[in-house]
């Protein structure tokens, strides 16, 4: 386990650099006046703006093999993956460790995504395409995993790491229990290696990503409570570690109206309380308004802390958010949803 | 009759010189300190946006105005007030 001792004198110094250069790159990301207009285009017409932002390089580089949704989806994802990896070179030290253990997520997905196409019988290329080797986790080990010819072989790929344990949950039938299993360890882990620090950084990454717990398991509630499944099974759903765990466990099970009531009050309540209402119909506008608030949450505390992990953080999480949300319109197009409702999927802050 | 072998004897212009260099010095390490930071900052900006040079400059180039105020109290110091006029 890494542990960070860091002299105290000059620390906030050690952020300047990452800290001004993602400012700088928040620039760059796509503004919210722009999803609307976007939902008025079409694919190509999106591809080309897209051509004229920050994956220019990719379009230009995927034009040649893909076009439409595909191009679109492959060029935002190695976007998305060369960003990642770049914050992860720009960056030393303290703020170097702490961006890599929280890039730990994108291990999760791939193994995740490999996990679910191997499950549903996708091809080799069409896992990558939805692979994001941002992690630990690099492009040929990748590779060799989609090439595996069965779930299990995946599994003993992971023989003798930490995946191990959490993947050998996989009962042959639903991949839930394994999934869950993963993100707990994800969570885990970071508790483990960031909370050994003791540093400023870490207890404020760690202080963001207990409210992204809550979030998180709030969603889980929101589904479960809504489908009306038994306390016991939701419970076990919930990502430990939230700084609300004790709380939202007490929810599951509840009525769905009761359980809206037990939420008034919390801070993340004023950012759903006009939709949240017993009879609503779309648990995801809820989960959209709950990620725009994690955002603005990350934002709000990076201005307490300007040379911290925060700003970084902040960044990491817009950018994932705006791939999203391009995703989102793109297919939601593709598949010839009506304009509001892809509108209430997507996220802004 | 102290004081008079102390200004005899030069000791008093002794520690005017090393206030005098006090002042510019504590004044640079101040600035530096400073600079330090925005220093790396501003790099971190115009890697991304290159056009931000200029404006970066002159953010990095403000903590400098503190050794100016250093460097006019040393010249005070040194050539200004005297106890030898």
């Amino acid at each position: 386990m890494p542990v960070l001792r860091l002299p105290k004198f000059g620390k906030p110094v050690k952020y300047a650099y990452i800290t001004g250069r993602v400012r700088a790159m928040k620039t760059k990301l796509i503004p919210a006046e722009m999803y609307p207009r976007m939902m008025s285009m079409d694919i190509s017409e999106i591809a080309r703006y897209l051509e004229e932002t920050q994956y220019k390089d990719e379009i230009d580089a995927l034009s040649k093999d893909y076009s439409g949704t595909e191009l679109i989806e492959h060029a935002t994802f190695s976007n998305l993956a060369k960003t990642y990896r770049k914050l992860g070179e720009v960056a030393i030290d303290e703020p170097r460790f702490l961006i890599l253990e929280y890039l730990r997520r994108w291990d999760i997905w791939n193994i995740k995504t490999v996990l679910r196409g191997k499950f549903y019988g996708a091809s080799d290329a069409e896992i990558m395409k939805y692979l994001v080797p941002a992690g630990e986790l690099d492009v040929e080990f990748l590779d060799g995993l989609t090439k595996k010819d069965s779930i299990q072989d995946v599994i003993s790929a992971f023989d003798g790491t930490d995946y191990a344990s959490a993947l050998s949950q996989y009962d042959g039938k639903s991949l839930a229990t394994e999934e869950n299993a993963l993100d707990k360890l994800y969570y885990f882990r970071m508790e483990r290696a960031v909370g050994g620090t003791l540093s400023v950084g870490g207890g404020l990454l760690l202080k963001y990503v207990r409210r992204e717990i809550d979030i998180r398991n709030l969603i889980t509630l929101f589904r479960m409570n809504r489908a009306g499944v038994e306390a016991n099974i939701i419970q076990d759903n919930l990502i430990p570690g939230g700084k609300l765990h004790d709380e939202l466990s007490r929810m599951a099970g509840q009525p769905f109206g009761e359980f809206l009531r037990s939420l008034e009050g919390y801070p993340f309540w004023s950012s759903i309380s006009d939709i949240a209402t017993a009879d609503v119909q779309e648990i995801s506008r809820i989960e959209a308004r709950l990620k725009a608030y994690l955002i603005r949450y990350a934002w709000a505390l990076s201005n307490y802390h300007p040379l911290s992990i925060l700003p970084v953080l902040g960044y990491m999480v817009s950018k994932e958010t705006e791939v999203s949300n391009i995703r989102k319109i793109v297919r939601g197009k593709e598949a010839g949803l009506p304009a509001e409702l892809i509108e209430e999927q997507v996220v802004v802050a | 009759m102290v004081v008079a072998e102390i200004i005899d004897g030069g000791i008093l212009y002794g520690l005017i010189a090393v206030g005098a260099g006090l002042a510019t010095g504590l004044a640079g390490i101040g600035a530096g300190v400073g600079e330090q930071g925005i220093g790396a900052a501003v790099v971190g900006v115009v890697a991304e946006e290159p056009g931000f040079l200029g404006k970066g400059l002159f953010l990095m180039l403000l903590p400098e105005t503190l050794i100016i105020f250093g460097l006019a109290v040393s010249l005070i110091l040194m050539f200004a007030w005297t106890p030898f006029a």
